[in-house]
């Protein structure tokens, strides 16, 4: 079943085009994987998803709704939770505040008073394994505790869809491994996710499909093996060498 | 560390309050209404505390609430014989409506361009008033005088005054427990992150701007009739506007006792300046106040709560962070 969906959507920035009418579909309790070079226009579809730009042309559709214009916070509160590329924490708040804002305001933040939220947050802060951190001030935290942090935030409004926007960049291998391992855990809950990575070794192992961008167009969809083993995809961004080097 | 600030901070709030009831008994007149000009600075810089402090949006044009809530009450109380107990809260609502059509539009811009745009609108707004009919325009307008003995009045508009900063401290205190608060804070820490969390930002900082007026408005009312006589160069003083901010960074903002802390310290200091130097007072006024912004950029709040160091140390540290 398809719960999120991308139809035809087209970002155009005055004269250039970002993303053109790229078609892609999310389906229930799935992961998806977005890859393409630097600027092929994955943060786009990202920001066009949640809300922060609204495409030129074409719909994104969240379980038969159509949020082309939703406002973000509209689509955080419908249950779409998107993660930053450039983390956004609060800095001035501790990490457990971080989180409870998540908790307040997201999918589930009607059922939840602000006591309350605070308590789910300290859930998140479990699963996640930020507990020990939770009174830390967010600009206190390194890189990969700060990544965590980011997808606890997003999973605290209680989504349906996560869109992780390269959770992983900047991770070392242990630190990538414990990121798959979390975004398993995640999916395992029942969210659906979508994740963009430059990190082969991770996207390949996490995804239960991939599509690639270059260019602002949709160039290849399918499981990994087929997607990485396709030829244009090996000319436009892995790199020739790419099939040398895994074989 | 956290234990230790909380116990001083209520020691320090218990002493205020005791002594706050008890001073206006064994007080000259002088000192009653020095100190409920005190009191409604406070409440101008805990309000200011709301929308700037809290919620990260530095209004520069925050007098024209003040402004306004003495015009509703001398309008109100002088053409329509309206009471004070009408006309107050009509004064709070009359402001926080007009936060609400001014913010719609002004809340979109951000940093210097919503300082500037504030200024204007307050500017423009004793423009207006000097202009219009109802508020007799340049030349003033009085109010009804009360019918009590002077002392007895003086008695009456300080307690009056505190019960507004009473109010405005509470509202905010509970407003920081609440979802409202940490929508704010979010907004003033991220606001796109805070959007994307869910948080109507839109609808949060016209909430906060709005509470930030009504309060002012409140104090504009108290003052209004307690001078008896306003004219709009007097209410909408933009120097007002600097003072509040002034006291607001100096006791700390985004901490609820802090603006209250910085009121007080302000007046003090600015009171004895003006006995012993009555020509250069502006002047040591100035060094004092850069002197402790150097010292203490967080605001005394930082000392008492025993969060920071105070001195050369703290002085190097926030040359280092703040790149002064």
């Amino acid at each position: 079943m398809v719960i999120l969906e991308g139809k035809n959507i087209t970002k155009t920035f005055g004269g250039l085009t970002a993303v053109s009418k790229v078609n892609f579909a999310l389906n229930k309790g799935e992961i998806l994987g977005l890859i393409g070079p630097n600027g092929a226009g994955k943060t786009t579809i990202v920001n066009m998803i949640s809300g922060t730009y609204h495409p030129t042309t074409g719909q994104v559709i969240f379980k038969g709704i159509n949020i082309t214009n939703y406002k973000p916070y509209k689509i955080g509160r419908i249950g779409i939770s998107r993660t930053y590329q450039i983390v956004k924490p609060f800095p001035g708040m501790t990490v457990r505040e971080n989180v409870s804002v998540g908790a307040m305001f997201g999918a589930q933040g009607k059922n939840l008073n602000s006591k309350q939220s605070i308590e789910k947050a300290e859930e998140i802060l479990e699963f996640t394994g930020l507990q020990d951190m939770a009174d830390k001030r967010a600009d206190d935290l390194n890189v990969a505790s700060r990544k965590r942090l980011e997808i606890a935030k997003a999973l605290a409004m209680g989504p349906e869809v996560i869109l992780f926007d390269e959770v992983m960049a900047g991770l070392n291998f242990v630190e990538i491994d414990n990121a798959v391992e979390l975004i398993q855990k995640i999916r395992d809950s029942g969210v659906s996710i979508l994740v963009i990575e430059h990190v082969m070794r991770a996207i390949k192992g996490v995804s239960d499909r991939i599509f690639v961008l270059h260019h602002g167009a949709k160039i290849a969809d399918g499981t990994p093996d087929e997607v990485l083993n396709d030829d244009k995809v090996i000319k436009a961004y892995l790199g020739r060498r790419y099939k040398e080097l895994v074989q | 560390m956290a234990q230790k600030g909380t116990a001083t901070k209520g020691v320090i709030l218990g002493i205020l309050i005791i002594a706050g009831i008890a001073i206006p008994f064994f007080s000259g007149n002088f000192i009653i209404r020095f100190l409920t000009n005190t009191l409604m600075f406070a409440v101008l810089a805990s309000a200011w505390n709301i929308i700037g402090g809290y919620t990260g949006y530095a209004s520069f044009g925050n007098v024209v609430f003040l402004g306004i809530g003495a015009y509703v009450s001398a309008v109100l109380m002088e053409k329509e014989g309206v009471s004070l107990w009408l006309a107050l809260p009509a004064s709070g609502i009359g402001a926080s409506l007009f936060a609400v059509l001014i913010g719609m539009p002004v809340l979109r811009l951000k940093g210097h361009y919503f300082a500037i745009a504030t200024l204007g609108v307050a500017e423009a707004m004793k423009a207006l008033v000097n202009n219009l009919d109802i508020t007799e325009g340049n030349s003033g307008i009085y109010l009804p005088v009360m019918n009590l003995p002077v002392k007895e009045q003086y008695i009456f508009f300080y307690f009056m005054m505190m019960g507004v900063l009473a109010m405005t401290l509470v509202v905010t205190y509970i407003m920081l427990k609440k979802k409202l608060g940490y929508g704010l804070i979010a907004i003033r820490e991220d606001e796109e992150a805070a959007g994307s969390l869910g948080v109507n930002t839109t609808l949060f900082k016209i909430t906060s701007f709005a509470l930030s007026g009504f309060f002012s408005g409140l104090a504009g009312s108290l003052y209004a009739f307690q001078q008896g006589f306003i004219k709009p160069e007097s209410v909408f003083d933009v120097g007002i506007t600097v003072k509040m901010i002034v006291m607001a960074v100096l006791g700390g903002i985004g901490s609820v006792m802090g603006p209250l802390l910085g009121a007080m310290s302000i007046e003090v200091i600015s009171e004895i300046l003006t006995n012993y130097f009555l020509v250069a007072h502006t002047l040591f006024f100035g060094a004092i106040v850069i002197l402790a912004i150097v010292f203490t950029p967080k605001g005394i709040m930082d000392i008492i709560s025993g969060r920071k160091k105070f001195g050369l140390n703290y002085l190097l540290q926030n040359i280092r962070d703040h790149r002064i």
